[in-house]
């Protein structure tokens, strides 16, 4: 018995909350699997493998690009809650809200590209969902809409219960945000990185989001009653300001799994500088009004907003690469940082991003923007710190919460399908940059031939990409789903055995105490039969109190041939002897 | 100019890439030096200057393509799924300015050279007249292309024109 600790590796172990985040993480794995597949076939038939009809070309198209969007967004809010309840004490309720909201606004969006046949792609730019030249009716970018809406106010409910107790722990939303900090300087009011993390996304996404709510409320009222006409240029300033926070909320989100797993693995916790706090700091201003550079060829727009448009693109980029990227490669340099599968997905994440964002700010330039925008020149930039960025990070994490089942054997499996993620991914931006620079359009169901080779070779990258995402997924599901609650014993040695392996009294006290333990102190009797067998005499004598210091609200009552068994409670015992001779 | 736009893009993002994963791969070698958060300040700053330069020199002539004192002016208009030029015959050589306009949804009207290159483009918005400012250095039919999603046909929404050399 001495060799063994026990512990309940349940879902309420090492998180409150980490149960409803598995279960996130997973149907958001699932989804990026069948979004890449969406992809897939969508290359395949630009490069004429498939006969692909433009019409089922452009419901994907709109499916991939919503679906993208919302696994990432869902995965990004699945580890900053993660992460965020480790610092503060947040509702379950909520989060459960928000993921009940965001699964019914899921069923409206594929209702309404699967069964309306909505194709006015994620970004629904107004008019275009009002006038499909008969693709689809009215009532089916409706349905888009209202879908986008259920999720945004999930968010808004999510972001609602953060912002409260990261106010009420930190001092007010500034207090979280580091610029207290920033302003006196006083390390003991720095908060974690993750609160100065919540906090920026919190500001931003809100106010992108509610942005997104007043459009896609005009745009619902259009669709319903046409003659309420709504200024195109405004919609779309309102519908680019969303998309852009809302897309890049989801890496700000995701990149606190590298914060706070990262120094798990090295020891060393990952510190708020200065410098970090007005990184941050930089991010909410940037983030917000960056969002001009998707509008550098609508000339009728303001200079002034262009010339933002521009000099921001670049601007965003100099916290990201010389703070982010800089500081990760510091931090791990020499740090003895063991590699698995999840570090080296968190690590990746980290170096797609920096990566990813270089081909972006030079879309951001006027000059360039006349011979890039539109075309697979900015797929390519955004798979880049998307697919390199924060779905390795939300993948990275996934593989952090199945780390101790899979430690044992950090598996040649895991090694390639990260090798596979790796080699597919960059090959598969690479050929997007390539069409880039080959004029080639975005959003064109149907290639020309001297455009296909390019879509060929990244279908087959693209079909390694799937192929190792599919490996991440299964493992996953395999970790969490197939032995869902199965209870795990970590031996002193540091080996951990499943609980089949223990003897009869061992998993004699793991359900006794395991059964006093789910009681949650309530006021239960506890009743039992010879609970002494099996049990080694140290044991025996030791029982009750245990019982009792897991639920001290139980009343125990045992049938025992064994005296010792009660310890230190000798007075309560009642000798059924004795009754029986006082009877007589 | 989107062959060096890429090789460009591909050599940053290759030198940053590189850094970064040498960087990280040494986890069992010596740690960070002093000299790590020097250059952090190095590259902070190198980026910022580096930036105001680049911003100055290429947006000090303003953002938008101003036509000259006598343009040809080419009216083009877009819907669902087509594009009307009402001029199919452009001078080499000589300034063009192109009012676009759509009818229905928005457009982009992209403009590609007979090689399929992508010379120049601007949206095409319901409400508005977008200018776009060219002038064809090389004859030949040109293809307009649409580059803003427009619903089902959006790959169809091509027409053409032609850049003739002045008649000697």
């Amino acid at each position: 018995m001495t060799d063994a600790t026990y512990e309940i590796e349940s879902i309420a172990s090492e998180n409150p909350h980490a149960g409803w985040i598995k279960l996130t993480m997973g149907l958001g794995g699932v989804v990026f699997l069948l979004m890449m597949i969406f992809g897939l076939i969508m290359r395949a038939g630009q490069g004429g493998i498939i006969d692909l009809d433009p019409v089922i070309f452009y419901q994907l198209l709109t499916a991939h690009g919503a679906g993208m969007v919302g696994s990432a967004a869902l995965s990004g809010a699945a580890i900053l809650w993660y992460f965020v309840a480790r610092h503060v004490t947040l509702s379950i309720k909520i989060y459960i809200i928000f993921l009940g909201l965001f699964l019914a606004g899921v069923v409206f969006i594929l209702g309404s590209i699967f069964i309306g046949g909505y194709g006015g792609a994620w970004t629904f730019l107004f008019p275009l969902p009002a006038i499909s030249g008969g693709a689809w009716e009215a009532g089916a970018a409706v349905a888009f809409c209202v879908g986008y809406l259920l999720i945004g106010v999930g968010f808004l409910l999510y972001y609602l219960e953060m912002a409260y107790n990261i106010s009420k722990s930190f001092g007010g939303l500034f207090g979280g945000l580091g610029w207290k900090f920033i302003v006196n300087g006083d390390s003991k009011t720095a908060p974690p990185p993750t609160i100065i993390a919540a906090s920026s996304v919190i500001v931003f996404n809100s106010i992108g989001i509610v942005f997104g709510a007043i459009v896609l409320g005009a745009s619902i009222i259009n669709l319903l009653i046409p003659s309420f006409a709504v200024n195109a240029l405004l919609a779309k300033n309102a519908i680019y300001f969303f998309g852009h926070v809302f897309i890049n909320a989801t890496i700000y989100m995701a990149v606190t799994a590298v914060y706070e797993l990262i120094p798990e693995y090295t020891g060393k916790p990952w510190k708020t500088t200065r410098l970090f706090a007005i990184a941050w700091a930089a991010v909410v201003v940037f983030v917000q009004i960056v969002y001009f550079h998707h509008l550098l060829q609508d000339v009728n727009m303001p200079a002034w907003a262009l010339a933002t448009g521009q000099i921001i693109s670049y601007a965003s980029g100099v916290p990201l690469i010389a703070v982010t990227v800089f500081s990760t490669a510091l931090y791990i340099k020499g740090s003895g940082m063991k590699w698995d599968l999840a570090t080296k997905l968190l690590v990746l994440g980290v170096g797609g991003w920096g990566i990813g964002v270089i081909p972006a700010m030079i879309d951001g330039m006027v000059s360039v923007n006349k011979l890039m925008h539109n075309t697979q020149w900015v797929p390519g930039h955004f798979h880049t710190y998307l697919l390199l960025g924060e779905v390795a990070m939300a993948f990275g994490f996934a593989a952090w919460l199945g780390r101790d089942k899979s430690s044992q054997d950090q598996s040649g499996l895991d090694r390639f399908a990260f090798q596979a993620y790796l080699a597919g991914g960059f090959g598969f931006v690479l050929m997007f940059f390539w069409s880039g620079a080959s004029s080639i359009p975005r959003r064109w169901a149907v290639h020309y031939d001297e455009w296909q080779l390019q879509s060929q070779i990244a279908t087959v990258f693209a079909a390694v990409v799937i192929l190792a995402t599919t490996l991440f997924v299964l493992r996953y599901v395999e970790i969490h789903f197939d032995e869902r609650n199965t209870p795990m014993v970590h031996l002193e040695t540091d080996e951990i055995v499943g609980i089949e392996v223990l003897s009869s009294g061992e998993k004699q006290l793991f359900i006794i105490l395991g059964e006093a333990l789910l009681q949650e102190e309530r006021p239960v009797v506890f009743i039992s039969d010879e609970p002494e067998l099996s049990l080694h005499v140290s044991w025996q004598a030791a029982l009750f109190e245990h019982i009792r210091s897991l639920n001290g609200s139980c009343q125990i009552i045992s049938a025992t041939h064994s005296p010792d068994i009660v310890g230190s409670f000798q007075d309560r015992v009642i000798k059924i002897e004795q009754c029986i001779r006082d009877v007589h | 100019m989107q062959t060096t736009i890429l090789i460009v893009s591909l050599i940053l993002m290759a030198v940053v890439g590189v850094a970064y994963a040498r960087a990280v791969y040494a986890t069992d070698g010596p740690p960070a030096g002093p000299g790590a958060n020097k250059a952090r300040s190095a590259l902070l700053w190198g980026m910022i200057v580096f930036g105001v330069i680049l911003s100055v020199g290429t947006l000090r002539e303003g953002v938008y393509d101003v036509a000259g004192p006598a343009p040809m002016v080419v009216n083009v208009s877009g819907g669902q799924w087509w594009w009307e030029v009402d001029t199919y015959e452009i001078p080499l050589g000589q300034e063009v300015e192109f009012r676009v306009t759509t009818e229905d949804v928005s457009h982009g009207m992209g403009i590609y050279t007979p090689g399929m290159t992508l010379v120049a483009q601007v949206q095409a918005m319901p409400g508005y007249t977008n200018k776009l400012v060219h002038t064809f250095d090389a004859p030949g039919t040109y293809q307009i292309l649409c580059m803003e999603f427009c619903g089902i046909a959006h790959h169809d929404m091509v027409n053409e024109f032609n850049v003739l050399e002045a008649a000697e």
